[in-house]
């Protein structure tokens, strides 16, 4: 064991001293005059970058912190629709077979339909106002999250299933004791994965006709041609999402307890 | 994997049909409003007559251009990249850091620097679509290679297999079915990236004509669009997954 953890660190302790070397480099390239500041904003410009964001604010003073709370809450609200449509419908579709055989090509179509493509529609139905960002985002949401339910759903081992009928559970106490739990793991791994959609078409979804969120920010100091407050915007969307992804992990292992075991036999 | 039988495609298509059907009636009996929802058969007669068929095949045709040439390019990197980081200890404990800071930042947020960085022409599309082909490739390929079972190198090795022989003709059709699955992803998501950047910096392709579209207010050419859009990525994709199965399959019974 002890031995595993030192060569992990020695490999962290490579890893993070390339990437300062780069930063490092990147510093010194930029100080000397061999790329463009222009072009690659160095290091210390994009500290800078991230203190102004947070203390003044870009563009017309709108601050990271009101940046970050839009975007979040924009894809918590696309996210939350999805999840509470795609999750009952799943369910649903994949205890019922024959629906999931007419359903199957439906959904498959809507999945391959580009999510961002529905852009020019909603806007044209809805307008360009919030409304159509978070509806967008549920949409892309919802069929990751449909599918992966129904998979869950579909795919409970029959043998759990067939041993709680033996022991006479009610059909009702089977769904809700056997079956759900067994799907649960895997409903949650979509809802991982659809929050990573969900991510993916708000940055998207947000360069188009608003000054507040990530996906504006990035987008407004190109126009004004700050690059280093692009960068430094880029660099708090990564944050946000990695927060987002690790958040997500924690919660599984908090809710699903029962899952511990299989995530660590598969870590291995 | 199950076989698609009789039912299946029945039921199927029953389903398709059903829905086809639902949208056509709602939008001819007018409980939808046409102008903001025509019938699918109205959306691509109007399509088909506003625009000429060749300006449709050149669209079509620059997308899928733009997509192939971000996809081949993404994806040998991040085969070549994940392989070498799965392979090397020393080029994954150097590369995996960056790797794992760059990879949470989604790559529609590169467009802005994309477009500072090359213009606004084709090489901004389709770095952008390099990135979003290469992150799934590489970690799937990497994934691959540390999952390959060390009894088959072993008893490879036994046998005489070393070095750059073991990895060619070993390790890497261990890790094909990895590498398979993450270059399918990366086939998806560069198809997707592809239209996001269309819409947002683009004067061709399926993504513009759309925008285009929306701005002379054809409802039915945005439904069109979308419909198009949805067909070529599915289309592709079962190209891509029969691909798969034609040379992946060959070793891997899934």
């Amino acid at each position: 064991m002890r031995g595993i953890n030192r060569h992990r660190l020695v490999n962290v302790l490579i890893g993070g001293s390339f990437v300062a070397l780069l930063l490092l480099a990147w510093e010194g390239a930029g100080e000397a005059g061999w790329i463009s500041s222009y072009r690659f904003p160095v290091p210390t410009k994009l500290v800078d970058a991230c203190w102004e964001l947070a203390t003044v604010g870009f563009p017309d003073g709108v601050t990271i912190w009101t940046h970050f709370i839009t975007t979040f809450e924009r894809i918590l609200q696309g996210y939350g629709l999805a999840l509470i449509t795609a999750i009952p419908l799943g369910i649903i579709i994949g205890r019922i077979e024959v629906l999931d055989w007419m359903l199957l090509p439906v959904i498959t179509f809507a999945r391959s339909i580009a999510t961002l493509s529905l852009l020019p529609l909603i806007i044209t139905w809805f307008g360009a106002g919030e409304l159509a960002k978070v509806l967008l985002i549920a949409y892309g949401c919802f069929w990751v999250m449909l599918t992966q339910t129904i998979a869950a759903v579909k795919y409970v081992d029959p043998i759990y299933i067939r041993a709680a009928e033996t022991l006479e559970a009610s059909s009702v106490g089977v769904f809700l004791r056997v079956v759900l739990p067994a799907a649960l793991p895997r409903i949650f791994a979509g809802a991982r994965t659809a929050l990573g959609v969900g991510f993916m078409v708000i940055v998207g979804a947000e360069m188009i006709g608003t000054i507040k969120g990530l996906g504006a920010l990035v987008m407004e100091a190109r126009r004004f041609y700050r690059t280093d407050m692009t960068v430094a915007g880029m660099m708090m969307i990564g944050l946000l999402g990695f927060g987002i992804s690790a958040g997500l992990l924690w919660l599984e292992r908090w809710v699903l307890p029962w899952n511990r075991g299989l995530e660590q036999v598969r870590r291995s | 994997m199950k076989r698609a039988g009789a039912p299946h495609l029945f039921y199927g298509t029953a389903g398709i049909a059903l829905v086809l059907l639902s949208w056509e009636m709602a939008a001819r009996s007018g409980l939808v409003a046409p102008e903001a929802l025509p019938a699918p058969t109205v959306a691509i007669a109007v399509a088909f007559r506003t625009i000429p068929t060749q300006d449709l095949l050149h669209d079509v045709t620059i997308s899928l251009a733009r997509v192939t040439a971000g996809f081949v390019i993404g994806g040998s990197l991040g085969v070549a990249i994940g392989i070498g980081a799965g392979w090397y200890r020393w080029f994954g404990a150097i590369l995996r850091p960056l790797l794992e800071l760059l990879r949470p930042i989604p790559p529609l947020a590169w467009i802005p620097m994309a477009i500072i960085w090359f213009g606004l022409g084709e090489p901004s599309k389709i770095f952008v679509i390099v990135l979003g082909a290469f992150f799934p490739v590489v970690t799937n390929a990497y994934k691959g290679m540390l999952g390959i079972d060390p009894t088959i190198l072993r008893a490879a090795q036994t046998m005489g297999v070393h070095g750059f022989k073991l990895l060619l003709q070993v390790a890497l059709p261990a890790a094909m079915p990895d590498i398979a699955i993450g270059l399918r992803i990366g086939w998806g998501l560069s198809f997707g990236i592809l239209v996001a950047a269309e819409l947002i910096a683009a004067n061709s392709g399926l993504g513009y004509l759309i925008m285009h579209a929306r701005e002379l207010g054809q409802t039915s050419v945005i439904i069109f669009g979308i419909l198009a859009i949805g067909s070529v990525n599915l289309t592709t994709d079962y190209f891509i997954g029969w691909l798969i199965r034609r040379s992946v399959g060959r070793w891997h019974a899934t």
